[in-house]
This record gives structure tokens, C-alpha cells and sequence, in this order.
């Protein structure tokens, strides 16, 4: 085993700094200069015990101050800003959500965008009750599309993927009555009840809170997932690289970013186009080069094999670059700075969803009526700009990782398929997974997910926590920016079976996978869920009891807090390595830790230190193995 | 008790034993007392491996417990797990060793015992051939003696090497079954610490053909997981101290089958539960990926290359199957391991025995193949071999492919005893053997029932339109790469032919996706992976890379091709091409005949004239030798204009191309009906009067420029 084989987080630190001596001359300012001038941060905003609901305040409360001017007290003011964010963080996933089911309703047999995976799409109909025999696969995929849509606004009744939960599971949500009912009313009434003047009672905004980030897991980004796979295919295992140095000096480099796979498809499929990359060829390119920031990264990859640039806090980085020819960018964790950054460089920003419009960009509005046309517009435009670029302004990243990416549910039942026996076993189960974790060669497994956050060393808690687990047998699943991380550290290759203990070690060698398994972008959490639902289903225990727990190390962004909300009602333990902003409320911090274990079977267990954050997954989840005597 | 704790008091139950053999031994012999298996190099083989400690002496002996404790460690891990496991095997071979001390051979008569060097090196050969595919160690008596009886001649007759433990000796004993290193079936000893010569032999094959070092701990387990196909059938109920020797069998790569259900954690490929004893052996199989190689295929007839060209006439003919006159087709599908059963061979329909002499029959050959690495861009490949493998049969004759198949038996092989699931049986046999990297599963359904074959041939024809579909989606500038083939050198040494998406090799045998799936089933034989990164000029086809490959391949006979011309560099033929254009000055075209054509061209030569101009692996601007299908490619001389410039091909094969070439030249230039302009020999068979008709058509090639 050649450790050298892996990048370090050191490695990563001296990268960054390079780029930033090179970017320095060109005046262009990172996060990093901006942390500095935000350092100290607010403490009352830290805290969660600042109140700007109305205009009679800000009220913050302290020793001498415990009540804002209404009344409201350390408990609701910071239960209602934690609800706040989770209704915020539920919108997002959830919009985005609903933006592709309006691309599925576009679909069309010749149109810009059509139907790949008609499997799936028809697993879906029969799953929603909706007719498909002697039907147009496109009736069938404008019906369902719909049938989503409606799940936003219906009136009555909860969602339609609950379903898909354990018995024990929906039962639970209903007896709590935290089963979500349309996507958007659990946002209205989450903004509503945080209205000036209405809840007050920390644990009924936590109960809401719940069922907000539940509209989100089991409903928006559910959605999300499932209605990408169809369009745009579900994802299988791909080879792919990343990190900065995927970026060619030679090549028009284009960079696609955010989160909503719509418009990065077209400018992936129009990068292909062989007079595209003739006319790239006459400017003096040897092709195009299509990168990948954030989820959107993950989604192109998971389907395309498409490289990824990095994660949330390397976005700006790869500006700095200078090779930059454009960045496109969908929707959120889009740095505004990008603005600034790229008029110090040659490189085209541009926006292309109303959600996100950002000063400094060039506004090109995408709709799938004309997609491709404009995909292959802004293709050309980049290849415009590919003799702009300033050699003196140029630095190239050569660091890169090879990474194994794409394993949806239905990719890791596939592989799994692959160590049955055909004389003993069933196959299409995770009974394979079961087995290993009951005999003890697999421990349990953990998801680790989530952004990057400045308030710790970024990467750094990623990159540990998943080494000690896979050297502890504990097998790592991941999406968003934290399975970026691991891309860039190269421990998505399958040689990362050297870091592992014995037991992951041989699971890995006689499966054919990577230790860390890419399940893709944060929407895709929702395979997660499902993933350990269907564990429970065929272990036939609830998901409580299943040694597995979700870990975000680097959380930043309200999507963070939603998501931890839906797995925590799912029966999932999170471990978080950000402190949610609520600490100036002891009852809060109760109820997010213990409060809600005594309800949904889990909760949040904080630890700002990685080590000790991962030490006490470990403690947990060999408890959760103790309790099932195995 | 969970598997962890089984195997961890089944080590401790071992180490206790060695440390107690040792005590008496030297009680009894002293610590200088001389220890040895005799006939091996290698001191106390397992112990050697694993720590690299040279015993020769009981006191030495003494100080190796140390170490070996130091690996029972007791955290619940696996890697605990294995090398408490491995501890358990050098414990066992330090009981054996304290046997040894006190007698060189311990175990007369019944048991085998120690294996030497001599022993080890002997399995070399038959290793590496396969002869020997894989050993299996059984330990404790089966059910019943006839199902031991079963299994143990079960494994023998599929080369398996045999290791017997403990009841199993006696149970093959009571069995008669006759035993000994040379019939492979090896009665180790009765006690199961008579495992480490089990290992011992794994370690020294490690030692003498994996040059693996004393000491590297990883490098044997590393070596036996990849290279020694051996498993385990442990009969229950399995005592503890099984389990710890299983712990070390598993952490060397070798999977545990067992009958046992309780207190048996099932692990993946690792640890198996199979009660149906009759099915062990397969289960066995499968869980160490062992393939057998079909040595003896049941047929009833001679089968060998001689009778590959023997030609069935219409006197001697049994029966026919005639896909141009009753519906007929072959077809391999790529089925889920699960679909398979392997070796099922199916007859839907009558037998030879219902038919009458000379009749036409329906027939529908489907070979289902199951395999992990199998894909189903194989299946093209496979089906192609079916007619290899069939024409090897004596008195059976096969043309075609597809549903144009044309199969023949004759009356003699019909009375050998030939009847249709023997071609079942030879497919089956011959999938397996050439094929093992992918196909872990084979079956064969025949069909003879006319109505099942029209309905089967349906569906078959939407599978051969689906893979047509496929091939004719790729493009030339879709594909990251190109294959050479060079399956003709045996016969044109200089020759290469670079296969494309859109230029198949020149035999028109061998399109991009056979040449792709040929590059992965052979990773070193004809078809080699051709990048095109390095652009000279895409119109003409003329890359750096191809250029390396040809001159590379070629062995230096040709330095550079030009895939789409046939006046620069064009590519050579081997001889055995389908076609071959010709420039025809006049017209400033080119003529295509195809090797059919008897017939002269207007070129005033016929195919076998101009065939003499070409072929050989040489150069001839202006000639160049190509695949039918090739006709219809846009990239078909596309260097000199393309397709518009063919004016004459034998009426044959302008019918046999028609459709595909007018959808080309409709693309390409906007022409209907291209075909209609261009001549053939009812029109002319000379200069004058393809001119005059080439005028009347407003042929495009008229109006290009000059090819010289």
C-alpha cells in the first residue's frame, strides 16, 4: 500500500495557497479574506438569541435581558430562527425538486429533454396508482410529473412517499403527527407559526421543525431524486476524477455549478457536438472541458462521469485558476463573490434561474423550449472566450484523485447481486450487507454528508472521520461536498481498501467497490433514507435499530438543518460537527439532542472536535449492535 | 455465541493444545531435540511463512507460542478474527510438529500426513493448466455415506483435489472410495490440527511459485486469496475449534460451506449455509469462482477442426434446417446468473427419431450465457462461434448465421446416434471452455416445434435489429478508440486492418463492437486497442496513432494508412476481403465486385484479376479491398468524395446493399434512389457504354474532380 497515493489535507491547504500568492496580484479576494473581516462573529446570532422577526427589536437576549420586547424568551426566539432555517433549507431542496418535475413535464420524444429511464418511470406510475397500460411513455411521464407537482400544494393528505417507510416508521409519524402534508404548507406554516406574535413553545416549533424537514426528505427532495433519475438516467458506478487539477490548460474549460442538473445536462450533451469542438479546435484548443462545483458536479458525474472541480469552499478557487473560460451556474451555494472575482479574470459568469441572480453575472434564463440552443450557445461563447485568457494571470492546479462515482440504491443492489450465491441467496436484497454487519466483518455504516464550513479546517473533518471509520470496518456513504472531499482525497478509488480494516477491506475486494460509496448530490440523501429503510425492511427491524447513523461534519447551510431534521425523524442519529445555532437555549439544546430521541428514536449529538465526534459514532454504533445482540 | 466469539475460543481452544504437545514434548524429548517434517526446505511451513522463524528444534518450537499468542487478540474485528485464525493454523502446526518430533511418521497406513516438497511441485503443472481447478478440504462425516460417496467422486471427476479431515476419512473408507496423493483424493489425518498440511502446502505453493517471502504476512494471504482456488465443506455441527481453523481459511481467501445452521453467521462468499447436500458441490463452485473446464463433451460423433470444410450432400442428408426456406435462427442472450441453470440443455419439440429421412426442419439454437463479467456485446462473438463449433461435428454441415442459418446432419451421424441435444451439449461444452472468463453459466434450449420457432424467431429478430441499431448509432467520432486486427497474419504477416465504427474489417467479419469485445475476451490477441488523439487530418482519416499501430503491427512492413482514401496510403487486405473497388478512369469513379461475381467488370478484369492486384498486406493506390457493409459508410473513400463515386457493382450485390446506401447518399448528398444511377453488369461490361449510361443518369461522380 503506497499512502502517498492518497492527497493529504495538508496537500490541499498548499494548493489553495499557491492559487491565492497567484490570485493575489490580480486583487481578487477569497472567503478566506472575508472570514478574517467577519472574525469575531456575532455571539447573539451564534446563539440563535437574536430576534429581528419584527421591527419593534432586534431584541437579544442576555443575563439581564431574558425577554425580547414581546416577551419572547431564549427558547422561542431561538427555536423559532432554527425553525426558520429549516423551513428555508426545506424550500430549497424542495424547489428544486418541483423545478424538475416542470422538466419531466416538458419531456417530449424529440424535445430537448426525454425520458431515460422508462423503468423507473414506470415503477413510479404503479407506484402512484397511475395507469399505464397501452400509454405513451410521454402521457405517462407528463401524469406523473404532475401527480409530483401536486404534492406541493394538495389540500389534503400527507405525502405520497411515506409510504415507502417501515411500518413502524409511519406509524410513528402519524401517532407524532409529524407526517408531512403538502410540501408547501409545511413551509407556510413553519414561516407562519414563527410569525411575530404565534409560537412561542420551543417544543412545539422542534415538533414542526420535524415535519418541515420531513416535507423535505420523504417529499421535495425525494422528488428531486427520483424524477432525475428519470429524465436523465439512474445513476450507475463511473469512473471519473477529482479535484482542481482536472482542469486542462489546453482545453476550453467551462464549469458548471449549483445544484438543479437541467441546464448542465445541455451544456454537457452540446459540449459533444463534433462542430462545437471544431470550432473549438480553430481557436486553438484541443477540446472542451466540461468541470463540475458542488451538487451540480455531483449530478453530471454521477451520469456522465463528468470530472469534479471540488466542493462549496473551492469554488472561487478554481477561478483563480485563471483557465477559466465560464462558470454556469443553476441555483444555490453559489458565492455572490463570484461577481467580483470573475471580472479580475477572463472568465464568463453566468446565471441562468431566476432563484439565483447574482450582480456581475450574465443573466442567460434557461427553459427547456430552447435548452439546447442555449446550452450550445454559451458553449460557443465560451469557446470565445478561450484566447482571452491572461498568461500572466494563469496557474494550474496539476492535483487530481481518480474516483469511482454513481452508486444509487439501485447500483449498490446490483453489486451486491454480485457475492450472492446462486444456489443459496436471494438476490435484489441488501441481505448481503445484512449478513456482513450481523457477523461483525462489516460494524455498521455511516453517511456522511453535508458542505464545508470556515469555522473548522475544511476538508479536514471529512477526510478524518471517514479514515477512522473505514479503518474501524465501518462502510461510509456520502453525497454533497463531503463526497467531493473524499473524490479529492482519492478515498472514492477502490484501493482505498487500503485504509480499511480487515473486514471492510475484504468486503470491498470481493464486491468490487470502493470503500466510500458516492451516492450523489445533497438531494440525494433521500436514496439514503431509502437505502436504510429498505435495510430494516429486509433485516425486519426498525431503522432505529440498525447500526447506522448520518454524519455532517462541515454543515453550513439551512438545506444542512432540514435534511438533519428528516433523518433524525427517520430514526437516524446525526452527528454533527457545527454547533446548530440555538446554544442560547438550554431547553433547545435539549430537545435537538435528547428531546427528540425520546420520540423518533434519534438525535443530534454534537462535537465541534472531529476525533471525538467520530469516536462517539463508533461508541454508537457498536451500542446499536450490543441492543440487537450481535 | 456469535461467529466472532466462536472463532475466538476456538483459537484459544487450539493455542492450549500446542502449548500443552509442546510441554509433554520436551518433557519427554528435551529442548534440544530435533524438529522436522522431512522431504521440504521449508523448516515448519506455516511457521516459516508467518513469522519467518526457521524451526529445527523443540525449544525453538517453545519460543514461537509467543508470537503466535500475540496474534489472538480479541477486539471485535475481523482483522482479529483472521489473525487469531492464522494463530489457530500455526498452532495446529506446532501440534503436528511435536507429533513429528517424537516419530518421523506418525501417521502410517490410514493417514497421509506431511506432504513433501516433491508433493507441492508435482501440483505445479496441472495447476496452471487447470487440470487441477481449484481443492477442496472436507471436514467431518456428511449426512449420510452416500452422499460423501457422492460429493467426494463428484469433486474428483471435475479435477477437484480432494483433502479429507477428520470423519470424512473414515466415511470415504466405509465408501470404498481408493485414496492417495496420486488419485487426488488425500486422507490428511484424523484430528483437525492435521489442517496446517493443508496450508503448509498453500504456503509452500506460495514459497515455490509466488516467490513470496518468510515473513510477509499480507504476501501469503495476499497470495492465496488470488492464486489458490481452494475452499471448505465443514460438516456440522462444527465444534469451535473448526471454526477458528475456518477463521484462518477464510482469512487466507478460501470460503467455508458448511450444513451447519446453528450459531452460523452467513458470510458472503465467505461463510455459506447449504443443507441440500446434493447441491454442495455447485454452491462450492460458485463461492470460490471456480469454472470447470468440460473435458468430455457426451456426442455421439467425431468433433474436430478436420471436419470444419466436409461438405453434406443432398443424398446423404438426414435433415435440413434451411433458414431461407423454414423459419430458423441461432441466438446467444445474456441472462441474470439466476436464469441460468448451468448445463440444462432443453429439447421444445420433436427429436431427430420423429422425423423422416430428408425433410426440412425448423430449428432455433438459443444459448443463454450468465457470467459477471458477461456483456451483452458479447453475444454477436459467441453466436459467430456457433458456426465454428458446429461444422467440427463429423456429418454435420452449418452456413449462415442468424435466422439464415443452413444446417445439415447426414444419415450416418443420425445413425451414430446424433440427435439435436448434442448440439446442446457441444455448444454448452465449448461456451464454457473458450469463453470462461465470462461465462460462469451456460444453457442451451433447442426447439423443433414450428410454431414456438416462428414466434422465438420474432423476438429474435428484434434482438438482431437492436444490436444492428446499436452498431449503426456509432460513429467514428463517437468512439475514443479504433482496433487493429491481425487475425489474418497467420496467412498475410504484414497485414492490419484498423477497424472503425464505420469501416468494418475488410472480411466483413469483424465489426468495432466484435473487435472491442475480442479486445476484452483476448486482452493479447489480435484485436488491440488503436487511440486516435493524435489528429493529422479527420476528413481523410489519417491519424498519428493509427500510423504507430500499423507500422508497430505490421512489423514495420507499412508506416502510415489513411483509413478513408483509396488513393493515399490506403489500408491493405489480406486477402480474404469481400469486395474490391477498382478506379475506372473514364468516369472518374471507382467499380465495386464482390467476390461472388464471376462475371468480367468494365474494367475489362475479373474479381480473381483484380484480387491479384491487391492483397498481401501491400499498398495499391487506387485498389483497395473491403468489407460489404463498408459500401454503404460515410467514410467509405470519403478522402476522394465518398460513395457518389461508385458507378458500377454486379447487380447482386448493388440489390444487397440498395437500402442502406441510398439512406447514405440521400444524407450525404441529397440523391434519391442513388443506387438507380449506378450500373451494373446487365447495363455494361465495358467503358463506352457505362459512360453513356452513367450521362443518362446524371451520375454525380461526372461532375467531381479528377481521383488522379
Amino acid at each position: 500500500m503506497d499512502l502517498n497515493n492518497f492527497t493529504t489535507v495538508e496537500q490541499m491547504e498548499a494548493e489553495t495557497a499557491r492559487l491565492r500568492e497567484c490570485a493575489a496580484c490580480s486583487g481578487a479576494e477569497t472567503w478566506e479574506d472575508r472570514k478574517k473581516a467577519q472574525t469575531p462573529s456575532c455571539k447573539f446570532g451564534e446563539d440563535g438569541v437574536c430576534c429581528r422577526i419584527c421591527s419593534m427589536g432586534p431584541c437579544r437576549i442576555t443575563p439581564k435581558a431574558p425577554r425580547g420586547i414581546c416577551g419572547a424568551d431564549a427558547n422561542a426566539i431561538a427555536g423559532r430562527n432554527y425553525l426558520r432555517m429549516i423551513a428555508g433549507g426545506t424550500a430549497a431542496h424542495s424547489d428544486h425538486g418541483r423545478e424538475i418535475c416542470h422538466t419531466l413535464h416538458s419531456t417530449k420524444k424529440d424535445g430537448h429533454y426525454q425520458v431515460k429511464d422508462e423503468a423507473k418511470l414506470l415503477r413510479l406510475a404503479k407506484e402512484w396508482d397511475i395507469p399505464t397500460e397501452g400509454k405513451d411513455i410521454y402521457d405517462i411521464a407528463h401524469e406523473v410529473a404532475l401527480a409530483g407537482m401536486m404534492e406541493y400544494g394538495k389540500p389534503f393528505g400527507t405525502q405520497r412517499f411515506l409510504n415507502r417507510a417501515t411500518d413502524e416508521r409511519q406509524k410513528l409519524w402519524n401517532d407524532l403527527g409529524i407526517a408531512p402534508r403538502a410540501i408547501d404548507r409545511e413551509i407556510a406554516t413553519a414561516m407562519h407559526m414563527t410569525h411575530m406574535g404565534n409560537t412561542a413553545d420551543a417544543e412545539a416549533l422542534v415538533m414542526q421543525g420535524l415535519r418541515t424537514g420531513m416535507a423535505d426528505g420523504w417529499g421535495g427532495s425525494m422528488m428531486g431524486t427520483e424524477m432525475t433519475d428519470i429524465l436523465f438516467g439512474t445513476p450507475m458506478p463511473k469512473d471519473t476524477e477529482g479535484d482542481l487539477g482536472v482542469l486542462e490548460k489546453d482545453m476550453v474549460n467551462i464549469i458548471v455549478h449549483g445544484h438543479d442538473p437541467a441546464m448542465s445536462e445541455m451544456i454537457v450533451v452540446a459540449a459533444e457536438d463534433k462542430d462545437l469542438l471544431d470550432y473549438a479546435r480553430s481557436k486553438g484548443a484541443k477540446g472542451i472541458n466540461i468541470a463540475g462545483l458542488c451538487c451540480t458536479a455531483n449530478e453530471v458525474t454521477m451520469r456522465h462521469g463528468v470530472r469534479m472541480a471540488g466542493n462549496f469552499l473551492q469554488q472561487e478557487n478554481a477561478l483563480l485558476t485563471g483557465i477559466v473560460e465560464m462558470i454556469t451556474v443553476d441555483v444555490q451555494c453559489i458565492f455572490p463573490s463570484l461577481g467580483p472575482l470573475s471580472e479580475c479574470f477572463h472568465t464568463k459568469f453566468i446565471t441562468t434561474s431566476p432563484i439565483a441572480r447574482i450582480p456581475g453575472s450574465t443573466y442567460v434564463e434557461f427553459h427547456p423550449e430552447t435548452a439546447r440552443e442555449q446550452g450550445r450557445d454559451l458553449v460557443r461563447q465560451a469557446i470565445d472566450n478561450f484566447d482571452k485568457r491572461d498568461p500572466a494571470k494563469i496557474c494550474v492546479p496539476t492535483r487530481k484523485q481518480p474516483a469511482r462515482v454513481g452508486y444509487s440504491c439501485e447500483a449498490i443492489l446490483k453489486e451486491l447481486n454480485g457475492v450472492t450465491n446462486s444456489h443459496v441467496d436471494e438476490r435484489d436484497t441488501y441481505k448481503p450487507l445484512i449478513d456482513c454487519i450481523k457477523a461483525g466483518v462489516i460494524r455498521g455504516a455511516v453517511a456522511i454528508v453535508g458542505c464545508n464550513n470556515p469555522k473548522v479546517r475544511p476538508d479536514h473533518s471529512h477526510i478524518e472521520i471517514m479514515k477512522k471509520l473505514l479503518a474501524n470496518d465501518i462502510i461510509v456513504i456520502t453525497t454533497g461536498c463531503a463526497a467531493q472531499a473524499a473524490a479529492k482525497a482519492g478515498l472514492l478509488r477502490k484501493e482505498a481498501k487500503d485504509l480499511c480494516g480487515a473486514g471492510m477491506k475484504r468486503v470491498c475486494e470481493l464486491v468490487g467497490i470502493p470503500p466510500i460509496l458516492h451516492m450523489g448530490s445533497c438531494v440525494d440523501i433521500s436514496r439514503m433514507m431509502l437505502l436504510a429503510t429498505d435495510i430494516a425492511k429486509d433485516w425486519g427491524i426498525d431503522i432505529p435499530q440498525v447500526p447506522v447513523v448520518g454524519c455532517a461534519p462541515e454543515w453550513m447551510s439551512e438545506k444542512a438543518v432540514a435534511i438533519a431534521n428528516y433523518v433524525v425523524s427517520t430514526g437516524i442519529d446525526t452527528y454533527l460537527g457545527i454547533e446548530p445555532q440555538v446554544k442560547g437555549s438550554v431547553q433547545m439544546m435539549e430537545l435537538i439532542t435528547e428531546g427528540t430521541r425520546k420520540l423518533t428514536g434519534a438525535g443530534y449529538i454534537i462535537n465541534t472536535n472531529p476525533d471525538t465526534l467520530v469516536q462517539a459514532m463508533i461508541d454508537g454504533i457498536e451500542a446499536k449492535r450490543a441492543a440487537l445482540g450481535i | 455465541m456469535r461467529l466472532f466469539d466462536r472463532a475466538f475460543t476456538g483459537s484459544d481452544e487450539m493455542f492450549a493444545l500446542a502449548e500443552a504437545a509442546v510441554t509433554k514434548t520436551i518433557d519427554k524429548l528435551g529442548a534440544d531435540a530435533p524438529v522436522a517434517f522431512g522431504s521440504t526446505a521449508y523448516f515448519l511451513p506455516c511457521i516459516y511463512a508467518y513469522t519467518g522463524r526457521k524451526i529445527t528444534k523443540l525449544s525453538e518450537l517453545k519460543d514461537v507460542l509467543e508470537p503466535v499468542k500475540g496474534w489472538l487478540t480479541r477486539n471485535y474485528r475481523l482483522n482479529d478474527v483472521f489473525t487469531s485464525g492464522i494463530a489457530t493454523v500455526l498452532a495446529a502446526e506446532i501440534i503436528e510438529a511435536c507429533k513429528y518430533a517424537e516419530n518421523p511418521t506418525p501417521y502410517e497406513e490410514k493417514y497421509h500426513g506431511h506432504m513433501t516438497d516433491a508433493e507441492v511441485r508435482e501440483l505445479g503443472v496441472p495447476l496452471v493448466t487447470q487440470d487441477i481447478p481449484g481443492f477442496v478440504v472436507i471436514i467431518d462425516e456428511a449426512p449420510t455415506d452416500a452422499q460423501a460417496q457422492v460429493l467426494i467422486k463428484g469433486y474428483q471427476s471435475r479435477g477437484i483435489f480432494v483433502f479429507l479431515l477428520k470423519g470424512a476419512i473414515d466415511q470415504a473408507e466405509r465408501c470404498g472410495i481408493k485414496m492417495g496423493f496420486p488419485v487426488r483424493i488425500v486422507p490428511v489425518g484424523p484430528g483437525i490440527e492435521a489442517v496446517s498440511h493443508i496450508i503448509s502446502v498453500v504456503v509452500r505453493a506460495a514459497f515455490i511459485f509466488g516467490n513470496v517471502q518468510p515473513g510477509d504476512w499480507e504476501g501469503f494471504n495476499k497470495y492465496s486469496f488470488e492464486r489458490i482456488f481452494a475452499f471448505v465443506n465443514a460438516f456440522g455441527p462444527l465444534e469451535n475449534i473448526t471454526v477458528g481453523c475456518g477463521a484462518g481459511a477464510i482469512a487466507m481467501g478460501f470460503p467455508v460451506i458448511t450444513n451447519d445452521t446453528v450459531d452460523v453467521d452467513v458470510v458472503p462468499k465467505s461463510l455459506i449455509i447449504q443443507t441440500n447436500i446434493d447441491d454442495l458441490i455447485e454452491t462450492s463452485l460458485e463461492a470460490r469462482d471456480i469454472k470447470i473446464k468440460v473435458s468430455n463433451i457426451d456426442l455421439p460423433v467425431a468433433c474436430a477442426s478436420a471436419f470444419e470444410g466436409e461438405i453434406i450432400r443432398k443424398a446423404d442428408m438426414f435433415c435440413e434446417a434451411d433458414g431461407s426456406r423454414k423459419d430458423c435462427f441461432e441466438l446467444v442472450r445474456t441472462k441474470e446468473l439466476h436464469e441460468v441453470e448451468d448445463h440444462k440443455i432443453e429439447l421444445i419439440g420433436q427429436d431427430f427419431d420423429a422425423m423422416e429421412v430428408g425433410c426440412k426442419i425448423n430449428l432455433a439454437i438459443i444459448i443463454d450465457i450468465a457470467g459477471k463479467n458477461m456483456q451483452s456485446d458479447f453475444e454477436p462473438v459467441f453466436e459467430r462461434k456457433i458456426h465454428n463449433y458446429v461444422n467440427c461435428l463429423e456429418g454435420v454441415m452449418h452456413t449462415g448465421q442468424r435466422d439464415l442459418i443452413r444446417i445439415r446432419v447426414s444419415k450416418s451421424s443420425f445413425e451414430a446416434g446424433f440427435r439435436v441435444k448434442h448440439f446442446g451439449e457441444l455448444l454448452y461444452a465449448k461456451m464454457k471452455n473458450d469463453f470462461s472468463q465470462v461465462v460462469d453459466k451456460c444453457q442451451v434450449t433447442l426447439v423443433t416445434e414450428p410454431e414456438l420457432v416462428t414466434k422465438l424467431r420474432k423476438e429474435a429478430n428484434e434482438i438482431y435489429d437492436k444490436r444492428d441499431a446499436r452498431l449503426r448509432s456509432l460513429t467514428d467520432e463517437s468512439v475514443e478508440c479504433f482496433y487493429t486486427c491481425t487475425l489474418c497474419q497467420s496467412f498475410s504477416p504484414s497485414h492490419v486492418c484498423i477497424v472503425t465504427p464505420e469501416r468494418l474489417g475488410l472480411c466483413g467479419a469483424v465489426s468495432w463492437l466484435d473487435a472491442k469485445s475480442t479486445n476484452e475476451l483476448q486482452p493479447s490477441g489480435p484485436c488491440q486497442v488503436v487511440t486516435k488523439t493524435k489528429v493529422i487530418d479527420e476528413a481523410k482519416g489519417a491519424y498519428e496513432d493509427v500510423n504507430e499501430a500499423v507500422s508497430t503491427y505490421s512489423h514495420g512492413a507499412l508506416d502510415k494508412v489513411t483509413l478513408y482514401s483509396i488513393m493515399e496510403d490506403p489500408m491493405t487486405s489480406c486477402g480474404c476481403f469481400e469486395c474490391i473497388c477498382g478506379i475506372e478512369p473514364m468516369s472518374n469513379g471507382v467499380i465495386i465486385v464482390n467476390r461472388e461475381y464471376a462475371g468480367s467488370t468494365p474494367l475489362g478484369m475479373t474479381f480473381a484479376e483484380l484480387a491479384s492486384m491487391t492483397g498481401g498486406g501491400v499498398q495499391t493506390p487506387g485498389f483497395m479491398g473491403h468489407g460489404r457493409h463498408f459500401i454503404a459508410s460515410k467514410k467509405f473513400m470519403k478522402a476522394e468524395g465518398g460513395i457518389a463515386r461508385i458507378v458500377w457493382m454486379p447487380k447482386a450485390l448493388k440489390d444487397s446493399v440498395a437500402e442502406r446506401l441510398n439512406i447514405s447518399a440521400k444524407e450525404l448528398y441529397g440523391i434519391d434512389n442513388f443506387t438507380d444511377r449506378i450500373a451494373d453488369e446487365s447495363i455494361s461490361e465495358d467503358p463506352d457504354t457505362l459512360m453513356a449510361y452513367l450521362s443518362e443518369k446524371g451520375h454525380p461522380a461526372l461532375e467531381m474532380e479528377p481521383m488522379m
